[in-house]
């Protein structure tokens, strides 16, 4: 088992030299499109296949396994390892990974089939690949770390993949930057740790936890948290994930949807013993997580693109993975994670695929001589798809019942998890009463989330193609409508099926309990998490529960009929119009963002760049004056030094007997 | 007598190693420095090193002389008959004259004080060629093998020097 | 018969010794200089297996108490056979270049490499000044091998006039110690820690002699000359092989002759430290000429390898070899572009003023010398960076603060005149557009492992430095029992 460790770590990697050397060696290398394809496709599959077979043959009691491959660095009492860690958390975490890429590099042979950067795009995606493993496989924070930075540095790549859009390039400079105010913490929190347990390894973390003040507990935990919500797009560094959607389609599925954005999560559940400790970083998490998903929700309401609806409904969801770890529900989070990597990924890949035929059309409108030029993501020019893409609508319609929390689709149990272990820790945790108002907020959010989701779907999928309509010069486009490659349909049904059937691993105890009659475990997720995660005890009656899952149900359900009611012919701006008018004047702090990147502008960003060219003028005039004093004197002694150097053998034989001079002086007095 | 011998030598070497500094012909300067290690060779003989007093004549007093005294001669071709001109045997030997009258009158002084330490008694055997030979070739055997390379590579590097004309 | 199984553990030596009169005698017979150049890697290659897996040895001593075996003397050969063995692989496309293609300078290499292998493994006076010498006198013959250069010419004798003269305090230091310990072997004087003027005298001059060969201030005058008027991938050699074998000698020797008097000598060596460092760096801000840049750079490079060696404790003996280890790589890559470069248009062409552009004339060449200079100036993740660390870290330990101090700021201002080569190469226009021949296989290979062993030992010195840790352990261990 640990022995394919390497393998795991190192194929992506591999895969990563291969098609990057080769590809910048040789430009004949890039139009070998296939091979590069099949390379980077089996640079993720077979570590899929590897990392089954560790899940395989383990069980939810074994034991933590440490492998380490070398020592990276050694300093007195420091030493850095290149270890890994292989429980419970980091197997289910990297086959996500890389079960989920291998879909997703799969689908992108299909839609990145004509770009230019092939070869390139794939490097970074298996590099991603190679960064994330460390990442969720680490037996330290510092090598855990690494993998944090190397993923931040695939995500950039690959959001600015079309770096010559200077929009682009400018998402991929914000997502860089949002992430570094979140890495600044975790490097303090690292810090902190380190001189409080003098080692980064997380057993000796974990086996020193009580030597740790409570103070320091909860700035360590604080720290990672401000960290976490960098990498997880929480509040309130949130803003950079729908800008990133400025990649390709099907990064934005993976990086920004699937697994990176939740490295935050696992972070936390990583290090759930520490956080247990102190109720008050707890609680933050809660309260951050709560308030993101419903800050994402409403701003989802208000798009019209669609790759940006679906970014706002992940810094959403992603809010309810926060809420759960603030509740005390590590495993719920996780379960989460799980199955929205599923029906997120799937959605994110449907409107790639919706994007990719709109683009398609536009280019035959080209062909045929008409100068059009229209948003092939915006959802008022679609509509009426259902017929001309079914795989993609069926699969999307699977995936957005899934996200709504309709039974018995993955995300009814993951969410019902949540909010049922939200209400929970009303009763068991500290500040009880906050987290009552947390569960009334999830179940609002739950209701947002399926009113904007089935408004998206309704709108791209049902009713009638509205381009001809209403951009002008596109009569015809209609025509020129189809279904993707398999390539890209076949991720899909895959990924729409787990999103159906992922969620059985997770089937309440309870609603298994008062079918059987007595106690039953089904819960698999609890099964292979339970014996290394401690979650919050669950000690609401059977009654209770129930009486929480219809009402989740019920409150979706009203999501969905409200959503049908008002989009279900697909006419977006008269619909939209409605539903602002009856909420005014909240809708136009939604559709404006909340001016979040407003405030971020004018409140730190404007009076930074002040400050920064004062300083930048005293450092100019004062700094840069004494540097050059200094060099200056340096040179200048230097050329009188070297006229020591005459060419003459009887000075240097005089200097040499100066120096005779100084070592008998040295040693005899 | 020993200690008379070894005042005669020492004040002999020292004087030789002025007058080949202090010289201004390149061969007497020459000759003064076989003059310097054959007085040398006798404080050996008198330490009963036979061995490395038979050596310093052989290499130092004879090969590396005759050497040098190329050498000079090659240089100095124009000075040529100069040299034999300035051989000034009457000056030679009132400096050798000089050096037994300075040995004895140092020898008198010498004698006031306690004069030299005896020379161990097993210096004899130590100082034979075949104790030399032994230690050689028994605990000296890697240095011996050393040098032979270090030479080795003298040589070739002499004759790359001589040989090789570059364009 | 006890000699002869000792012989089992000096392979390298052995090797190098047969090869070179090999190398010799088949350059007697035969016109073919290339033929010489396949024996001499051939030979190295096979000395550099036998003394890797020596590192991994037992250690001891042997030949009567003259050698040591094992522990940091395998190491020392490593690093040795290494910077030997990539000069020779770079020195045949060079040499042919310049015209000086000629057989006598593959055997004298090995010759000198047996001086080194001889250095590393001394563990008596005698064998230690015979090693020296042996070295010594090939490089004064390599340092002249251009003849029709005249500053060249007179750099090679003012080496070997100023070499005898240092040889001479060299060899009465050991004779004064000799005396004062009765014995020329190390363990033997170890036992001696106070034998009066004799004693003191001795190692004052036993140091001198040491400090000349590894060109510490104020015994380097002779360096920049001749390091600029030897063939480049000599003075690559001298300044990588040759320092590499001196200073690991020094190691054994303070570790195993003087290790009681550790706070006398230190006082020393700290004194000298503080002026090589200063005045190797200093100087060198100034120089435009390529190889005499790189000449006070090793100078100061010396300076914080002495750091090491005055915190006098296995972290320091260890972090010296690694530094040793990494400046051998780095510098012979360093001088192998810069022979590259100057084969393009003559001898003189060593000046910065012409290396305007040339980054993007050889893009790999240009990469691998941004590589090595990055590396010299000690910017991580490069293998330059982990050696300094290592050497500060255990003088800081020890409490010489104010040395590591020193150690630091001559580091930033040594940065200006490396990153200053990086300028020339990408940001100044090119001073004509001169066609550049293509490099070799061989050299361009040679030049990219050295790069890459630059980088990964960089990123990667976690095993290494253990090894070089073990090995001064077992020595010490060694000493301590008198074995």
């Amino acid at each position: 088992m640990a022995e394919l460790i390497p393998f795991i770590i190192g194929i992506p990697l591999l895969g990563f030299l291969i098609n990057g050397l080769l590809g910048l060696a040789f430009p004949a290398w890039r139009e070998q499109k296939l091979l590069i394809g099949i390379i980077a496709n089996l640079s993720v599959f077979v570590p899929f296949l590897m990392t089954l077979s560790i899940f395989m043959g383990m069980t939810g009691q074994s034991d933590p396994t440490v492998v380490t491959l070398w020592t990276w660095m050694e300093a007195g009492d420091f030493s850095a390892d290149i270890a890994y860690r292989i429980d419970q958390l980091s197997i289910l975490m990297a086959l996500i990974v890389t079960g989920v890429g291998s879909l997703i590099h799969l689908y992108s042979i299909g839609y990145m089939g004509h770009d230019e950067g092939y070869w390139k795009y794939f490097a970074y995606l298996n590099l991603f690949i190679f960064a994330m493993m460390n990442l969720v496989m680490a037996d330290n924070l510092l090598l855990l770390f690494l993998g944090w930075e190397g993923v931040g540095l695939c995500s950039y790549l690959l959001i600015g993949f079309w770096y010559s859009d200077m929009a682009k390039s400018i998402a991929a400079k914000k997502a860089f930057l949002y992430n570094r105010v979140g890495d600044a913490a975790f490097l303090i929190a690292m810090y902190l740790t380190f001189s409080h347990v003098g080692s980064l390894s997380f057993g000796e973390i974990f086996a020193s936890l009580d030597q740790i003040p409570q103070t320091t507990v909860f700035w360590i935990g604080f720290l990672l948290l401000i960290g976490a919500t960098g990498k997880s797009a929480q509040i309130p560094l949130f803003v950079w994930l729908p800008d990133a959607m400025a990649g390709p389609t099907a990064v934005s599925a993976l990086i920004h949807a699937a697994t990176m954005v939740t490295a935050g999560i696992y972070l936390i559940s990583r290090m759930s013993e520490m956080y247990v400790l102190s109720p008050e970083v707890m609680l933050l998490v809660a309260v951050i997580g709560g308030l993101t998903a419903i800050v994402a929700a409403t701003i989802a309401l208000t798009q019209h693109d669609i790759k940006s609806v679906l970014a706002y409904s992940t810094v959403s969801q992603l809010g309810f993975m926060f809420l759960a770890l603030g509740s005390g529900a590590f495993i719920a989070a996780l379960f989460h994670v799980l199955t929205h990597a599923f029906f997120k990924a799937c959605l994110f890949l449907g409107s790639g695929s919706v994007i990719h035929t709109m683009e398609h059309v536009e280019h035959k409108l080209h062909d045929e001589g008409k100068q059009v030029h229209y948003d092939p993501q915006d959802m008022r020019n679609m509509g009426g798809l259902k017929k001309y893409m079914p795989s993609t609508y069926w699969t999307f319609l699977i995936s957005t019942l899934a996200i709504a929390g309709i039974p018995p689709l993955s995300g009814f149990f993951s969410k019902d998890e949540i909010l049922v272990m939200t209400f929970n820790a009303g009763t068991v945790a500290e500040y009880g009463a906050v987290y009552y108002g947390l569960w009334g907020i999830g179940i609002i959010t739950a209701f947002l989330t399926a009113f904007y989701m089935f408004r998206l779907t309704f709108s791209t999928f049902h009713g009638e193609f509205k381009l001809e309509k209403n951009v002008a010069g596109a009569e015809g486009a209609e025509k020129h409508l189809h279904e993707s490659p398999k390539t890209m349909t076949l991720p899909l049904w895959i990924l729409a099926a787990l999103a159906v059937v992922g969620g059985f691993v997770g089937i309440p105890n309870f609603v298994a309990s008062t079918f059987a009659g007595t106690d039953v475990s089904v819960n698999q997720m609890h099964i292979w998490l339970g014996g290394s995660i401690a979650d919050f005890d669950l000690v609401l009656s059977k009654a209770v529960e129930w009486a929480l899952l219809s009402g989740a149900v019920l409150i979706a359900a009203l999501g969905i009929f409200f959503a049908y009611r008002l989009y279900g012919n697909a006419e977006v701006e008269e619909a939209d119009k409605l539903v602002s008018a009856r909420t005014r004047p909240l809708y136009s702090t939604w559709s404006d963002k909340y001016k979040v990147d407003e405030i971020y502008e004018g409140g730190i960003v404007n009076p930074l760049v002040k400050f920064s060219n004062g300083l930048y003028v005293f450092d100019m005039r004062v700094i840069d004056g004494l540097v050059n004093l200094v060099g200056g004197t340096m040179k200048l002694t230097g050329s009188l030094l070297r006229y020591i150097q005459t060419g003459v053998a009887g000075n240097y034989a005089f200097a040499l007997v100066l120096g005779v001079i100084l070592v008998f002086y040295l040693l005899l007095f | 007598m020993v200690t008379y011998l070894f005042i005669l030598f020492a004040t002999l070497a020292i004087a030789a190693a002025l007058a080949m500094v202090l010289n201004r012909s390149t061969v007497n300067s020459a000759l003064f420095l076989v003059l310097n290690m054959l007085s040398i060779a006798g404080i050996y003989l008198l330490l009963k090193a036979q061995f490395l007093a038979v050596v310093q004549v052989l290499v130092y007093a004879g090969a590396i002389m005759v050497l040098f005294l190329f050498v000079i001669m090659l240089l100095n071709v124009e000075d040529e008959e100069a040299v034999l001109d300035k051989i000034n045997f009457r000056y030679i030997i009132s400096v050798i004259l000089g050096v037994v009258v300075l040995s004895y009158l140092l020898y008198i002084a010498g004698s006031m004080a306690d004069a030299l330490p005896p020379v161990a008694e097993d210096m004899a055997q130590v100082g034979t060629v075949e104790a030399i030979g032994d230690e050689l070739f028994s605990t000296y055997i890697l240095p011996l093998e050393i040098t032979a390379i270090l030479l080795t590579a003298a040589v070739v590097g002499a004759i790359m020097m001589a040989q090789h004309k570059f364009k | 018969m006890e000699s002869i199984s000792q012989l089992l553990h000096f392979f390298p030596l052995i090797i190098v010794t047969i090869g070179s009169l090999v190398v010799m005698m088949v350059d007697a017979f035969s016109k073919d200089t290339a033929k010489l150049y396949y024996l001499s890697v051939f030979f190295l290659i096979a000395a550099l297996a036998a003394s890797i897996s020596d590192v991994f040895g037992p250690a001891g001593e042997a030949f009567y108490g003259m050698a040591v075996y094992g522990g940091t003397s395998a190491m020392g050969g490593v690093i040795v056979l290494l910077g030997t063995l990539f000069v020779v692989l770079l020195c045949k496309e060079y040499l042919t270049a310049i015209k000086h293609h000629v057989g006598e300078v593959y055997s004298l290499i090995l010759f000198c490499t047996v001086g080194m292998l001889v250095l590393v493994t001394a563990n008596d006076l005698v064998t230690l000044f015979l090693g020296v010498e042996t070295m010594s006198i090939a490089l004064y013959v390599l340092a002249g091998l251009i003849k029709r250069d005249k500053a060249g010419a007179e750099a090679a004798l003012k080496y070997f006039l100023l070499g005898a003269f240092a040889t001479g305090f060299f060899l009465y230091g050991i004779a004064l110690l000799y005396g004062a310990a009765g014995s020329t072997q190390l363990t033997a004087i170890a036992e001696v820690t106070d034998g009066g003027l004799i004693y003191w005298g001795g190692l004052a001059m036993l140091l001198v002699g040491i400090f000349f060969k590894i060109s510490a201030v104020p015994f380097h005058m002779w360096t920049p000359d001749v390091y600029q008027g030897a063939p480049t991938l000599i003075t690559a050699y001298m300044a990588t092989a040759s320092k590499a074998a001196v200073i690991v000698a020094l190691i054994i020797l303070l570790g195993r002759a003087f290790p009681d008097i550790h706070s006398d000598w230190a006082e020393v060596f700290q004194v000298i430290a503080v002026l090589t460092m200063i005045l190797g760096n200093v100087i060198a801000l100034v120089q435009d000429n390529m190889k005499r840049m790189l000449a006070y750079s090793s100078i100061a490079h010396v300076g914080y390898i002495m750091v090491g060696l005055v915190a006098g404790t296995a972290a320091g003996y260890s972090g010296v070899m690694y530094y040793l280890f990494a400046y051998t790589i780095m510098n012979v890559g360093a001088f192998g572009v810069v022979a590259y470069y100057e084969r393009q248009k003559g001898l003189d062409f060593t000046n910065m003023e012409n290396y305007g552009g040339l980054g993007y004339k050889q893009p790999m060449f240009g990469v691998a010398m941004s590589i090595f200079m990055f590396s010299l100036a000690g910017i991580p993740p490069f293998a330059g960076f982990i050696g300094k660390y290592q050497v500060f870290a255990a003088a800081v330990y020890e409490g010489y603060i104010g040395l590591v101090l020193v150690g630091v700021i001559t580091s930033v201002i040594g940065v200006y005149y490396y990153i200053r080569v990086l300028v020339y190469l990408y940001m100044r226009e090119p001073e004509s557009d001169t066609v550049f021949q293509q490099p070799g296989m061989v050299y361009k290979t040679a030049i990219l492992v050295l790069a890459i062993m630059t980088i990964y030992f960089g990123i990667q010195p976690g095993a290494l430095s253990e090894i070089f840790t073990q090995g001064f352990e077992q020595l010490q261990i060694m000493a301590a029992t008198g074995r």
